[in-house]
């Protein structure tokens, strides 16, 4: 990385100045809606913004090995669905969510594996599972939602953990595992190597593929505890749950501050990331405005993000703009 | 190999062809102004509106400035659209003010969810919900419940039995009775036919509406003895499937006389199947929903009727339920029904402004 044509721009961190629109969008919102800085709607943002961080953790993680998976949403669905299946079969609630996740980390093997030993485009690849997995979904229900679970498994999705929202702690611990994983592990360091130049990291002796199966292995992990949260919120497991959200969880990512190139991500990016989106969706049901604008609102936002993120890697890098 | 290319080619640009000759005709009667016939424009609707009125009486008359929350599937639809332009004129008249608020995406559990979470943490003094699923808003409800915000549930309702457990409480439910749509369905071709086969066409496999649909049809045929039902198949609300569906029972059945739609989407990919085969004179094709393109079809003799819901009455029913709720009047009935109405070829004119 040439460093030759540093801006004051360029020293401030991207996550800070996203942490900077985050307390700016808040005071705003307090200011001008009397409900918004309640601790009972602050609660609700914090359980609002979770399944974007669950989802975006795994994600993040893929796209910074130069990767991307589009079939956490399906996933998150088809672990909810086991799930349920195992509870109403009369499976303690451990063992349930046990299959579960087991299904989502199996997936991942099955991506994993496709797009790092049999050297297959990962867009084409997880965008096939998606239909794929959607499919066993509605295979496994006939198309009815499943319901009615004991209070034990729905404290995963609307109880509460001390004062908080159990699901924003299992947000939380994910996010954590994720930042630990990307920064002080070897699969972090080969992850990201992977993503400025896989081609050398090849040649270096690294077992290209092992670390790339790992990743997306992780990525289907967080996409079934994401499958875990929706279901126990909803007591239901339902086969069309998690439809798009492998858009939200990119766009978690990416404005995060994460580089669809590959090379470069930040977890606490993506979680200051997902706070904001959940604030800004809050704001704008508190203001009534219709849900057209929430999906026009959300797309600039993250067009404006990419714009900088790419100005400052340019500028950086020398590059004219 | 090139053969099968070919094939799969030419069938390409079949659909294309189909494809766009629905489109243009959507797009081409779309902007077409009414023509209401002399005396009869918005009879069928006034008709409608009065009915439903009747059976709310006695009208609430709000006290004070009440603001009221509705929250939809989605409004992506033309038929919530139309739902939200119902809330919207009935606050108006009855001096209070609504917000309406959908899921952002169509068919977004979750994020309904989340959205009335959200509308419970403000100052609404009550909320009309229409949940996606019989589930989904149920813990929503739930905490409007616990902080006494009264909910009334347009179109569908949640789930009695989650919601009794939950302790989610609904205080009135406005919806249509889509077993009545089934049987309004095919009694029309019953009547026309006399006897003879007959064919339904249903929706998306699961979907409450188009079972029960499917399930009024299905009776309306089997009391009458003359009447054969030769299959049942599921269209899942898709122009093309019914298109291939049609196309094929016309050719098991040279002698078919009816099939009844599920919705009018599906409808008139059947009649393009009939028209295509030469048969549309023989067999009497009814739909669902009233869509415009319904409309000009009726209009034009092609397709023969259709049956109507009014997402306006929903909307506007929601309000006045609403109403009745807050100024503590009782609600008399578990359901109100906004009422059903066949159309065809006779009556199309008196629904001019149908909403």
């Amino acid at each position: 990385m040439r460093r030759g044509n540093i801006s004051s721009w360029n020293k401030i961190s991207p996550q800070a100045i996203l942490f900077a629109v985050l307390i700016l969008l808040s005071l705003g919102l307090s200011v001008h809606s009397p409900f918004f800085f309640k601790w009972d709607n602050l609660r609700n943002v914090l359980d609002q913004s979770t399944l974007n961080i669950i989802f975006g953790t795994g994600m993040t993680l893929v796209i910074v090995s130069g990767g991307i998976d589009l079939s956490v949403g399906a996933e998150a669905a088809l672990a909810g669905i086991i799930m349920a299946i195992a509870l109403h079969a009369g499976m303690g609630v451990t063992p349930a969510i046990v299959a579960g996740l087991a299904t989502g980390l199996l997936f991942g093997l099955l991506n994993g594996s496709c797009i790092a030993l049999l050297r297959l485009n990962p867009f084409i690849v997880t965008l096939a599972s998606m239909s794929i997995i959607r499919g066993l979904t509605l295979i496994l229900t006939g198309s009815i939602p499943i319901s009615g679970f004991s209070e034990d498994f729905l404290w995963f999705g609307s109880g509460n953990a001390g004062p908080l929202p159990t699901t924003a702690v299992i947000a939380a611990v994910i996010a954590l595992l994720g930042a630990v994983v990307l920064n002080w592990t070897k699969l972090g360091y080969y992850s990201t190597a992977l993503g400025g130049n896989e081609e050398a990291l090849r040649r270096s002796g690294v077992s290209t593929a092992t670390y790339k199966i790992a990743l997306y292995i992780l990525c289907g992990f967080t996409a079934a505890v994401a499958g875990l949260v929706m279901t126990a919120r909803l007591n239901s497991a339902d086969p069309t749950a998690g439809y798009m959200m492998e858009m939200d969880a990119i766009a978690t990512a990416v404005l995060g501050g994460t580089s669809m190139r590959g090379g470069a991500g930040s977890i606490g990016g993506m979680v200051i990331a997902g706070l904001l989106l959940a604030v800004l969706r809050n704001g704008l049901v508190m203001h009534g405005i219709a849900s057209y604008y929430q999906q026009l609102l959300t797309g600039l936002i993250i067009l404006i993000a990419i714009f900088a993120s790419e100005m400052r890697s340019r500028s950086r890098d020398g590059l004219s703009i | 190999m090139f053969k099968k290319l070919a094939l799969a080619g030419a069938i390409m640009v079949l659909l294309i062809g189909i494809a766009g000759c629905a489109g243009n005709k959507g797009a081409g009667n779309a902007p077409s102004p009414a023509a209401p016939a002399a005396n009869a424009a918005n009879a069928a609707f006034n008709d409608a509106q009065t009915k439903l009125l009747d059976s709310l009486q006695p009208l609430p008359k709000a006290t004070k400035q009440y603001k009221i929350a509705a929250l939809e599937i989605t409004l992506a639809n033309p038929f919530w659209v139309t739902v939200k332009q119902g809330y919207e004129d009935a606050a108006k008249e009855y001096g209070v003010t609504v917000d309406v608020l959908a899921a952002p995406k169509e068919n977004d559990v979750d994020s309904q969810l989340e959205t009335l979470k959200t509308i419970v943490n403000k100052d609404y003094d009550a909320i009309a919900v229409s949940p996606i699923t019989p589930l989904n808003l149920v813990p929503g409800v739930a905490d409007a419940t616990r902080k006494s915000i009264p909910v009334v549930a347009v179109g569908n309702n949640i789930d009695t039995e989650a919601a009794a457990k939950a302790n989610a409480t609904i205080k009135a439910f406005i919806t249509s009775n889509f077993e009545d749509q089934g049987k309004l369905g095919a009694g029309f071709i019953a009547n026309k036919i006399g006897s003879g086969k007959v064919a339904i066409i249903e929706g998306l496999a699961g979907a409450a509406q188009g079972e029960a649909r499917k399930k009024g049809a299905q009776e309306t045929f089997e009391a009458n003895p003359n009447i054969k039902i030769v299959s049942i198949q599921a269209g899942d609300w898709d122009r093309q499937k019914a298109y291939n569906i049609a196309a094929s029972l016309i050719q098991a059945n040279p002698d078919l006389k009816g099939i009844y739609c599920a919705n009018d989407v599906m409808a008139m990919g059947v009649v393009e199947a009939l028209k295509a085969a030469g048969k549309k004179g023989q067999v009497v094709v009814t739909g669902n929903d009233f869509i415009d393109e319904a409309k000009t079809s009726i209009e034009n003799g092609e397709l023969d009727a259709s049956v109507a819901m009014s997402p306006y009455l929903f909307g506007k029913g929601g309000i006045i339920l609403a109403l009745k709720v807050l100024e503590g009047q009782s609600v008399k009935q578990d359901i109100y029904w906004s009422p059903v109405a066949l159309i065809d070829k006779d009556n199309v004119k008196t629904f001019d402004g149908w909403k």
